[in-house]
């Protein structure tokens, strides 16, 4: 994976934990930006690689938890790693649940912080590939016409093709074709695959008739 | 006839009690010369006089006797005037008060009285019954070294009752043809024996008054005396003099206990100055010259070094009292032992210092969560900095100008970890008491960087307006940081149930007129209970659950002790606390609070 694709930024209003983070960060060879308050990051264009993010808890203006919040809105793939004055047990708590990777309290060791920065970037890159996968499936689904689309949700279902017939009142030859059609247009080989490739496109089965 | 003397003796005494009463205060005593010169006059010389012109025309009215007008008025009179002044006077002291005082004589006394009565009783007899009518008159001189003995010794009462008995002796021996009036008629007899005894008693009387009265004075001016040195003693006084005329001094006895001076050590400045404590010597002779010069009073607070080594604190006042002509004639003063006074002042402010201590010690207490972080802050930054030169030695020879940058940074964040540690410190120790110019908008800045963290935890954002050029004021600066600190985590505290976007706290120095300095802190909270506006400042209040109500009589008595003044007032919203410091303290004992 090329350098590029790759980010941590440090939000924290103190300026030496930011010029200290910078260079730690450097020194471990990631690429970092600073940044004053959540604000000031939340101006910054969005990143479209793998983001770690380091954030202070206690900031003037928006704190670290509540950009949390307004991020999981944004939908974007950075990971968060709280780094706090002190160790406030709900504050870690509930930024835990919500998903952050660690929750260091400081002052940290700095290799722990590496550690922890080394996580986010594989969950975020994770998050991001999955991403990948979903949207890839998705295009795939929508090449497919209303008929075979149909006929891809019986087979979700786990219906035989007499029974596809039978449900959509044609002839069983007929679901045969459209059914090859989609087994090529979503480029897989297998029903265990075309099933996979349905669930990251997020397809609905077919109800079947009562 | 007897209702005619009844009458006429009625109105001799009516005249004469009449005036008598009139002119005397009560009670009527034979104590003082004015009383008995006034008894003499109007009931023993008036009253008979009136009296008498009814009493012979009377007599001449009820042809009573043979004898003319003017011959019964002159027997009358002289025998009243007589009457008048051995009967009454012996009357009015022995019986006027009760005779209670008799049980109360002492023995000595006693026999004096009576052996005074023996030789009173043998010397009239000698003289007034033994004695021919051929004697010598001059002879009738000698009973008068023994009234005179009885008025000296025994006052009014012992003249009076020595003149009975002389009267007595004299009229009997007279009336039993006796002694030297026994030669001529019957009434030429009464009448020189009758004068005899008024010269004889008129002087006595006075001189026992005048001898009694000398005696109370005595007494009186003892009392006072001992009235005062009761004074001096329970108020540790000392009285003093010298009088540079007469080369005398004259000190109080609790003065020479005070000062550690010999009961008879002549006073004089020099040995004054020679007690005075070597650094206060000089101010005080100042004012010792300049009361001289300028014949004020000269008033001043200073310490004596006695030779037994104590120190005691004092104040003295005095003034140089002047002649006629303009000379010094004497130096008069009084000087106040006050050291009981100064030391309970110190401790007093010792607890005071203690107390404020203490809250600054609780303040921080309260701080210790926002300090740690406020401290974790440079640490940290040290950590990663340390954690990334490492990192970058093991990647190969180092780049010497991000190592320095690096190293540079190390150091300005352990500096800061530094101040910190050494501002609590600063805030929490005891303090030296000293003052010295303080600008308070640098006060301000210290304590918005004590506070930073717990402001920015509790989402309250501060606002200063800081006055430009503000004049230094001469102060304690811990105590003004605590005086600021106090009402800034008061705002905040006011402030709980405040929503987080109108949290706010404003400070703002303002220069009034050059000669104060205010200092406001407003917040946006709950305000104060109008009710209690002035109970805030008081021991003990506190509208917190959990408060003391130590804090803000602690910031008050520090502002009133750097001569200012602390108020507080409710605003649109939220609550206004401010203070005023003079620029130049009025003159203040040295130790703060």
């Amino acid at each position: 994976m090329s350098p590029a694709a790759e980010l941590v930024c440090v939000v924290d209003d103190d300026e030496s934990v930011r010029r200290g983070l910078r260079r730690l960060l450097k020194s471990a060879g990631y690429t970092a930006e600073t940044f004053s308050s959540a604000e000031e990051y939340l101006a910054r264009e969005i990143f479209q690689g793998a983001l770690c993010l380091l954030l202070d808890v206690r900031m003037p203006g928006l704190k670290g938890p509540a950009l949390q919040e307004a991020l999981e809105e944004r939908g974007t793939c950075e990971q968060i790693v709280f780094i706090t004055g002190h160790g406030d047990v709900p504050t870690a708590t509930r930024a835990m649940k919500k998903g952050a990777v660690d929750f260091l309290t400081k002052p940290f060791d700095g290799e722990e912080l590496i550690q922890a920065v080394k996580r986010a970037l594989k969950r975020s890159e994770e998050r991001l590939r999955n991403r990948g996968e979903r949207l890839k499936a998705r295009s795939r689904v929508e090449k497919l016409t209303p008929r075979e689309f149909e006929v891809l949700r019986f087979v979700v279902m786990g219906l035989l093709n007499k029974q596809i017939a039978a449900e959509l009142h044609t002839a069983e030859k007929t679901v045969k074709v459209h059914r090859g059609r989609v087994m090529q247009k979503l480029g897989v080989t297998s029903v265990a695959d075309l099933v996979r490739i349905s669930q990251w496109a997020g397809v609905s089965p077919a109800r079947k008739r009562a | 006839m007897i209702l005619c003397w009844f009458i006429s003796n009625s109105c001799e005494a009516l005249i004469g009690a009449g005036c008598v009463r009139y002119l005397i205060d009560r009670p009527v005593r034979f104590d003082r010369l004015g009383n008995v010169g006034i008894f003499i006059f109007f009931a023993a010389f008036l009253g008979p006089f009136l009296s008498s012109f009814v009493d012979a025309a009377f007599v001449a009215i009820n042809h009573f006797g043979g004898d003319s007008y003017w011959q019964v008025w002159r027997i009358r009179f002289t025998s009243n005037i007589l009457a008048a002044l051995t009967l009454v006077p012996l009357i009015v002291t022995w019986v006027g008060d009760g005779i209670a005082w008799l049980w109360k004589i002492r023995q000595a006394r006693f026999l004096e009285a009576a052996f005074l009565l023996g030789a009173l009783l043998s010397v009239n007899t000698i003289v007034f019954y033994k004695l021919g009518p051929s004697a010598d008159s001059a002879l009738l001189c000698l009973p008068v070294p023994f009234l005179i003995w009885a008025a000296v010794r025994f006052g009014s009462r012992g003249a009076s009752g020595a003149i009975c008995t002389l009267t007595f002796l004299a009229i009997w021996s007279a009336g039993h043809g006796y002694g030297p009036f026994s030669t001529r008629s019957a009434e030429e007899n009464a009448l020189s024996i009758q004068m005899f005894l008024i010269v004889m008693s008129v002087p006595l009387l006075l001189l026992a008054a005048v001898i009694e009265e000398r005696g109370k004075g005595a007494m009186t001016l003892r009392e006072r005396e001992d009235r005062i040195s009761l004074a001096a003693e329970s108020a540790n006084l000392a009285f003093w003099s010298i009088n540079f005329e007469r080369k005398e001094s004259w000190m109080s006895d609790k003065g020479r206990a005070i000062f550690n001076f010999g009961p008879d050590e002549a006073l004089s400045r020099e040995l004054f100055l020679s007690r005075v404590h070597p650094e206060d010597r000089n101010a005080v002779d100042e004012a010792i010259e300049q009361a001289r010069a300028s014949s004020q009073t000269f008033e001043f607070e200073y310490r004596l070094l006695r030779p037994d080594g104590e120190t005691r604190w004092l104040i003295s006042r005095g003034r140089y009292v002047r002649d006629d002509r303009g000379g010094i004639r004497e130096l008069i003063g009084v000087a106040i032992d006050i050291t009981e006074q100064v030391e309970a002042d110190l401790q007093l402010r010792l607890q005071r210092e203690e107390m404020a201590r203490m809250s600054r010690v609780s303040s921080m207490g309260e701080l210790t969560a926002s300090l740690a972080h406020e401290l974790n802050q440079p640490l940290t930054a040290i950590a990663s900095n340390a954690a990334a030169g490492r990192r970058l030695l093991a990647q190969g020879p180092p780049d010497a100008k991000i190592f320095e940058e690096l190293l540079a940074d190390v150091a300005t964040d352990a500096r800061r970890a530094g101040d910190i540690i050494h501002g609590i410190h600063h805030f929490v120790r005891k303090s030296e008491g000293r003052r010295c110019p303080v600008n308070l908008n640098e006060i301000v800045q210290e304590v918005l960087r004590l506070l930073h963290s717990d402001l920015l935890g509790r989402a309250t954002p501060v606002e200063t307006q800081l006055a430009p050029n503000l004049p230094s004021v001469d102060a304690n600066p811990v105590h003004l940081q605590q005086v600021l600190l106090n009402l800034v985590m008061n705002s905040l505290e006011a402030m709980q149930s405040t929503p987080i976007g109108k949290r706010r706290i404003v400070i703002s120095t303002t220069c009034e007129d050059s000669s104060s300095v205010l200092v406001t802190v407003r917040d946006y909270g709950s305000g104060l209970p109008k009710e209690d506006l002035d109970k805030v400042f008081n021991h003990f209040y506190s509208t917190k659950p959990n408060g003391m109500g130590m804090g803000l009589t602690i910031v008050r008595s520090i502002v009133e002790a750097h001569g200012g003044k602390l108020n507080a007032e409710n605003s649109d919203e939220g609550a206004r606390f401010f203070f005023r410091l003079p620029v130049k303290p009025k003159s203040e004992t040295p130790e703060v609070i």
